[in-house]
């Protein structure tokens, strides 16, 4: 493949309709997309990656969150489910959510990729299966354990709460290289250390021939009974959306990568593609994620330290994951109990504050995604289901319990019901033994699965566990919509070692 | 005929309470109106007033403008939204009166002491949506009021100066908006070193965040 073959059209470069004919159009450039469209192009296949962002070079990062969300993520960062109001971003840009994640990777444990296998009839889905994907990925990406030299003192804290409590803990692995701990893995990587898909695997693509059409929306998948012919969408501005030039990519095999929320909405979209079982854009789960802010006597100094440098994995049988966490200030604040000056005195303890948060496994509280009566965002229904609950607040006492072990003077847990502050353990066992309503919590879930999950029977899943339609053979789906249910961990590797593996068995079978 | 007087003459007042009086603007916004100008001003005070253990309050933070440079980002069906829950609180105490004298005024028009205890009533409400209409315009406003350098800069969270090394992505795409053009850099840039030190409370701040020279 020579070096030039390959190239990233921008929204400048469009002045006309235009036709592209590939082997492969992979729609999304996201962590499944990005690795699926790089190996490919690999194996020498001419692949066309389509992403509806524009690309973000560092001099576009905004430091602010709010405005950075509201040009990295669609719906301007403000996008929520209805039922139980929870918000959930999705990117909008070259390199997906790895833009803008904290670069957490995790291979889901053996007992979830083995309940994937009994409940859902998948034979080749377990952690030897699976492990030589999650390691050529992880050799390409540099995937390691964050150093002590960056955690900052807000992560170490972390890790000294659950050796006081005899709770296993460990440096997160990200993919990361040359982590200087600015903190500033939501916003963009201004260290250029995070290795996101847009400086990663989008790159190496391009070096190997594939063609990458940015600012391309993909409006829909174009199918002749059960084969599908390729995609076809409009050009669109960056952030107004406006459309421009029409286009459409002629191919044999078509990828969708494009996301839990908008794969569905693509295939509604499409004439209610590939959903003989019924099961497209339904059993749409999270990993509902609850935070506490804890004030120590020492000064933490927060802002210095990787991005989310330490995780407890303690408790994954029980259903949820502990991590640090850091944010923009700005978007962490909006958390902080109170009003006037009673708020200000807290905002000032912010030099000596941490957040962590909990993610929860929460398979029994489900919903849907639907395409809007207009355009192709997502209308999304969820359900924090009551016997999740005891998952959030277990979790909520655990990350107090360890803030008062690391010396915590205050905790806020942020939940109604519970008071603002929480000076001791003592007064946190209201956790415990009150009883809570799904609107008592604040949550927030960016990890979302399972509305074209895989099954090894058509009847009841989208895909099989290669990704390809049951309806369609040259139909693939790669994105975390092909999970199960809820992986319990950060999905971002198991989604890329899922790709890895189908874009090996699109390269053997097409 | 006298009905519908009656009715017009309900119509002027509503009109009245509800839009007249907000101050002209000296200056073009893109987004916001006077009354929700108005309307994030006083939310911005309330929550942030002077004193206390950070310096700058919500009115010194700027944060109208702040807000309206956001909203201008927004998708149209966001920013309505937003919008919309603007104009709700805002005359919510038209319908539902602030504790005290003259409570059945717009919120930008109660006095500070009002003010505070209509949003701390939004806050500890029983019904889950009052509370998340609270949620989002404290958000809003918090984050105004976090976007204020001095702010920043007294909680010891001013973002860093940080040199950006270049990669080969940078070779690939130009700025958004700009043609290839645009890309300036060659493969000779990426043979520069690159600052593999941590980041600590030494590191110079970046200077869109540092305090301006006297």
């Amino acid at each position: 493949m020579s070096a030039d073959a390959g190239e990233v059209r921008v929204h400048a470069d469009y002045d006309a309709d235009f036709v592209e004919t590939a082997e492969a159009v992979v729609v999304g450039s996201g962590p499944a997309g990005a690795v699926a469209a790089r190996e490919l192009a690999r194996a020498g296949r001419r692949v066309v990656l389509v992403e509806e962002g524009p690309p973000f070079p560092p001099s576009e990062f905004e430091l602010d969150g709010a405005l950075s969300m509201a040009r990295t993520m669609r719906e301007g960062g403000l996008r929520a489910t209805l039922g139980t109001v929870m918000p959930t971003m999705q990117a909008i840009c070259l390199g997906g959510g790895s833009l803008v994640n904290s670069a957490i990777c995790v291979r889901s444990p053996d007992f979830v990729l083995d309940e994937w296998c009994e409940r859902y009839a998948l034979k080749q889905t377990t952690r030897a299966d699976l492990d030589p994907h999650y390691d050529a990925v992880g050799q390409f990406l540099g995937i390691a354990a964050t150093p002590d030299a960056v955690q900052g003192r807000r992560n170490l804290l972390f890790r000294e709460g659950c050796d006081a409590l005899g709770y296993s803990s460990e440096p997160i692995a990200r993919n990361v290289r040359g982590c200087r701990g600015s903190g500033e893995c939501f916003t963009g990587c201004r260290s250029r250390a995070k290795q996101s898909m847009d400086i990663s695997y989008v790159p190496d693509a391009v070096r190997h021939g594939a063609r990458v059409l940015t600012s391309a929306r993909v409006e829909r998948v174009r199918v002749a009974g059960r084969r599908a012919l390729g995609v076809e969408g409009r050009v669109v501005a960056p952030f107004t959306g406006r459309p421009g030039p029409r286009f459409r990519v002629n191919a044999g095999v078509v990828v969708l990568a494009a996301g839990c929320m908008a794969t569905p909405v693509l295939l509604r979209r499409s004439g209610n593609l590939a959903n003989r079982s019924g099961q497209v854009g339904e059993n749409l789960r999270f990993h509902p994620g609850v935070a506490i802010t804890a004030v120590f006597e020492e000064r933490v100094d927060p802002l210095f330290g990787a991005t989310q440098g330490y995780q407890s994995l303690h408790f994954l049988r029980e259903g949820f994951k502990l991590e640090t966490l850091w944010a923009p200030p700005g978007v962490l604040a909006v958390r902080m109990p109170g009003s006037g000056l009673e708020l200000k005195e807290r905002l000032a303890r912010a030099p000596h504050s941490v957040v962590w948060d909990a993610i929860g496994s929460c398979n029994r509280s489900t919903g849907s995604v639907r395409a809007r009566w207009r355009g192709l965002d997502p209308k999304l229904i969820w359900h924090l289901h009551r016997d999740d609950v005891p998952i959030l607040t277990h979790a909520l006492y655990r990350l107090t319990e360890i803030a008062f072990a690391a010396g915590a003077r205050s905790v806020a847990a942020g939940v109604h019901g519970v008071p603002d502050e929480l000076r001791s353990l003592d007064d946190a066992q209201i956790l415990r033994k009150r009883e809570f309503h799904p609107a008592d919590f604040v949550t927030g879930g960016n990890h979302a699965f399972c509305t074209t999950r895989m099954h090894g029977d058509p009847a009841q899943g989208v895909v099989d566990e290669l990704g390809r339609c049951h309806d369609i053979g040259n139909l693939y789906i790669l994105d975390t919509g092909v999970f199960p249910q809820c992986p319990s961990v950060n999905p971002m590797w198991t989604s890329m070692a899922l790709a890895h593996r189908s874009a090996q068995a699109i390269g053997a079978e097409h | 005929m006298s009905a519908w007087l009656l009715l017009g003459v309900l119509a002027g007042i509503a009109w009245l309470r509800i839009g007249w009086g907000y101050p002209r603007p000296a200056r073009e916004w893109l987004v916001l109106a006077p009354r929700e100008i108005a309307f994030i001003q006083a939310a911005a005070s309330a929550t942030f007033p002077p004193g206390g253990a950070i310096p700058p309050s919500g009115a010194d933070a700027d944060v109208p403008a702040y807000t309206d440079r956001w909203l201008r980002r927004l998708p149209t069906r966001t920013r309505r939204l937003i919008r919309l829950l603007f104009f709700l609180v805002e005359h919510a105490t038209l319908v539902i009166p602030a504790p005290g004298w003259r409570g059945f005024r717009r919120f930008s028009s109660l006095l500070p002491g009002q003010q505070a205890a209509v949003l701390e009533g939004w806050r500890t409400s029983r019904f889950r949506a009052r509370r998340l209409v609270f949620a989002s315009l404290r958000a809003i406003v918090t984050m105004g009021y976090f976007a204020h350098p001095p702010v920043l800069r007294r909680l010891g969270l001013a973002p860093r100066a940080i040199r950006t090394p270049v990669c080969e992505a940078d070779l690939l795409f130009p700025p958004i908006g700009r043609g290839r053009e645009a890309i300036t850099h060659t493969r000779a840039d990426l043979a520069r070193p690159r600052e593999t030190t941590p980041l600590d409370a030494t590191t110079p701040i970046d200077p869109r965040y540092a305090e301006p020279a006297p």
